[in-house]
């Protein structure tokens, strides 16, 4: 954390990353120009900050500058589903990650406290506070009395696996059914070439960290299209849980594979406006993806699903 | 004669995660030479061979357990047996091998008339059985079938090898007592299978075994660096030793720790070892402060562990062969599947058995300059300290290993098992 002075704060890193998604959302493609007020008023932000983060994108050479005209974009948008990683994560991102990477470990407890973070991982106070806080913004958090924060459960476990998968069972195809579904197509293209791309590696060089930022992405962007917005909003929260560490650890290759060729399939009958059919196959698709290996098992016995209490 | 061009291959492995995944990698490389191999399951263990792509039929039982049902059995089995594993092997015998045994014939029992009924619909050209015990279905299949030896070497007896289960060296005095310790535990099993067996058109057993070598092929996953010389050699033309049995899985990318310096060691002890909350405890006490990253497969229960050392990562489930690919030292329990890995990647193991033939393996490793072994039960921290820092800091040892692995690598006992089966397929 002792780098903290050189890093971005945090709010223009996050207007840098709005910037991008407008930008995508737009078509902007590369070389287009972007005029800080047109970037201030799209944003809903003065111009200040906008110079800012714009100039965190040139650094990063997502945007370049230029003496006569200003900024202009660089790269191609449509290349990648998401550029959050050509950006630097801010002091408290950082923390909040190793926060949470220590917890997935359980090297935390399910409570922890400012004073003790503070210690573990050197940082100041505010630091501390702001990766608390944006945890818990996140709902992987809450405040318990005191200055102590409390873990909320994570589907890391074969119960709370069950139970996500039974969430989701019931919420993602109704984001899909409620009428006025909207696919983000150029989201949808963006995807569509990622999972082609990651379907063909073979198993040694298959790459699970870009399979968990696909399937999040494509069942975010399923949760985003609802126009039920409070179906959205429950999806975005619960599939959050899902870039938390661990979460696809243990899944096999040959799975991964599979449920990318069955997100591309439901991407075609979504995109030819086969609404019912693509929510019948996202039901299928959870379910194989529920499926999982017993606990326990041992010569003679049955095998163990579900948990069981520490054996004293 | 021309081969069948797509011949179906059953395999049935035993319900153990050991037997399941060596099938896995044998049924991997029938796929890639074309057959259709497919897996008979018993009821909790459909979806762990789809998951690797294969089709999957489930054994049927009468009576299926409810979810809380198995939670319970496991809880009492668990309860009941884990004071057992830190016993001797000789006073494993009554306590937890002769219930073992009377519970897998419960399974066979179980398994006889669905699995009949399956064969017959299946029609399979090959059966492959990874187990401990005889089904007299497969034998009444119609077809050659396959034994694959997956315990240690010392599931086939013979003079020159030490009793099974046993954990002695091949001269040891004590391998009379336990002999007839080990007849005396297991009869009571052993004449309700042989009745069993009978009953089923198979004729009996000799004492104290369970199943018969097959008449077509059998595969023993005994790799030449740890193989025993027999008093009376097996037969080439129906046995194969295999050079480990390793399945293909997926690439593991190492986690980076807190702690994040030195050579990597992984431990498991299988799912059933994983129970043993405690002792995993007290060894995280000595890997805190030892200068290495350990890398623990926690099982179900790894909510039941706080304070995770800072160079310790925990999880449920990891793909064993990619971990130990990239691991300096393997900490297990003598399973046969993770010892033929230990080797096939060339890794030193330091082998805590608790039961079965991981007594069989931690003898046999430090037989043969392959790994080091304690007990389960006894150990002190300065013990399991030294036995760590003296198994990494052996580069003699670690040279061997890699270049046995280097052979190994070249015939890789999946194909040749493969091959074999398939030998055996005509039309």
């Amino acid at each position: 954390m002792q780098a903290a002075a050189r890093r971005p704060r945090t709010n223009h890193l996050d207007l840098a990353q709005r910037i991008l998604d407008v930008a995508r959302q737009r078509g902007f493609e590369p070389g287009t120009r972007l005029p800080e007020q047109q970037i201030a008023s799209l944003c809903n932000v003065s111009r200040t900050p906008v110079r800012a983060a714009l100039g965190l994108l040139a650094e990063r050479g997502v945007v370049r500058w230029e003496a006569e005209s200003g900024y202009h974009l660089a790269i191609d948008l449509t290349a990648q589903a998401s550029v959050a990683t050509e950006l630097p994560a801010a002091e408290e991102d950082e923390l909040a990650e190793a926060i949470l990477r220590d917890r997935s470990a359980r090297r935390l407890d399910q409570t922890v406290t400012v004073a003790g973070l503070m210690r573990r991982y050197s940082a100041e106070r505010k630091t501390v506070l702001k990766a608390l806080n944006k945890l818990t913004e996140e709902n992987l958090l809450d405040r318990a009395p005191g200055q102590s924060w409390l873990f909320r459960r994570t589907p890391d476990d074969p119960e709370a696996q069950g139970d996500s998968y039974e969430f989701r069972l019931l919420l993602e195809p109704a984001a899909i059914l409620t009428p006025g579904f909207r696919l983000d197509g150029a989201r949808a293209a963006t995807l569509r070439q990622a999972m082609e791309a990651l379907v063909t590696l073979p198993d040694a060089a298959f790459d699970t960290r870009e399979f968990q930022r696909l399937d999040i992405d494509f069942h975010g962007m399923l949760a985003e299209g609802s126009a039920n917005r409070f179906i959205a909003d429950a999806l975005a929260d619960h599939l959050r849980l899902r870039r938390l560490p661990g979460i696809y650890a243990g899944v096999n290759v040959f799975r991964l594979r599979q449920s990318l060729r069955e997100h591309l399939v439901i991407l075609d009958h979504l995109e030819s406006l086969q609404y019912e059919v693509a929510a019948d196959l996202l039901r299928i698709h959870l379910r194989l993806s529920r499926n999982q290996r017993p606990q326990a098992a041992s010569r003679g016995a049955p095998a163990l699903f579900g948990t069981i209490s520490r054996p004293e | 004669m021309t081969r069948k061009a797509s011949p179906t291959i059953a395999l049935f492995p035993e319900a153990s995660f050991g037997a399941a995944l060596n099938c896995v990698g044998i049924a991997q490389a029938l796929r890639a030479k074309g057959a259709r191999p497919v897996f008979i399951c018993h009821a909790g263990f459909s979806g762990v061979f789809a998951d690797y792509g294969f089709q999957e039929y489930q054994l049927p039982t009468d009576e299926p357990l409810s979810e809380s049902q198995r939670q319970s059995y496991w809880q009492a089995f668990v309860r009941r047996h884990l004071p057992h594993f830190r016993l001797s092997p000789i006073d494993q015998l009554e306590t937890y091998v002769a219930p073992t045994w009377q519970a897998i014939v419960d399974t066979a029992v179980n398994a006889e008339a669905p699995l009949r009924q399956l064969l017959a619909r299946l029609k399979p050209d090959a059966v492959v059985l990874d187990n401990v015990i005889m089904f007299p279905a497969i034998a009444a299949a119609g077809c050659p079938w396959v034994r694959v030896v997956s315990c240690a070497e010392t599931e086939l007896p013979d003079a020159n090898v030490p009793p099974y289960l046993s954990g002695l060296g091949v001269d040891d005095p004590q391998r009379a007592a336990f002999e007839a310790r080990y007849l005396a535990a297991c009869a009571p099993a052993h004449d309700r299978f042989n009745r069993f067996r009978a009953d089923a058109g198979l004729g009996p057993l000799p004492k104290g075994q369970f199943l018969e070598t097959s008449p077509d092929l059998n595969l023993l996953l005994t790799p030449t660096i740890v193989r025993r010389e027999r008093a009376e050699p097996l037969d080439p033309a129906r046995f194969v030793y295999l050079e480990g049995c390793v399945r293909s899985e997926g690439p593991f990318e190492v986690p980076v720790f807190p702690r994040n310096g030195g050579p990597l060691v992984y431990v498991s002890f299988g799912s059933l070892g994983a129970m043993d909350v405690g002792l995993i405890e007290r060894m995280l006490v000595v890997f805190d402060r030892l200068p290495a990253r350990f890398i623990v497969n926690a099982g179900g229960l790894r909510d039941a562990y706080r304070a995770v050392p800072d160079n310790v990562y925990l999880d449920a489930w990891f793909p064993q062969p990619s971990v130990v690919a990239k691991s300096d030292l393997f900490i297990h329990h003598g399973g046969n599947n993770s010892f033929c890995e230990a080797l096939r990647f060339g890794v030193p193991s330091l082998i805590m058995p608790y039961c079965w033939d991981g007594h069989d393996n931690a003898q046999r490793a430090e037989e043969t300059g392959t790994g080091d072994h304690i007990g389960r039960d006894g150990w002190t921290e300065g013990v399991l300290e030294k036995a760590i820092l003296g198994l990494l800091a052996d580069d003699a040892m670690r040279a061997r290993l890699k270049d046995n692995a280097a052979q190994m690598a070249l015939k890789p006992g999946t194909d040749a098992a493969a091959q074999a089966i398939l030998s055996l397929i005509r039309i």
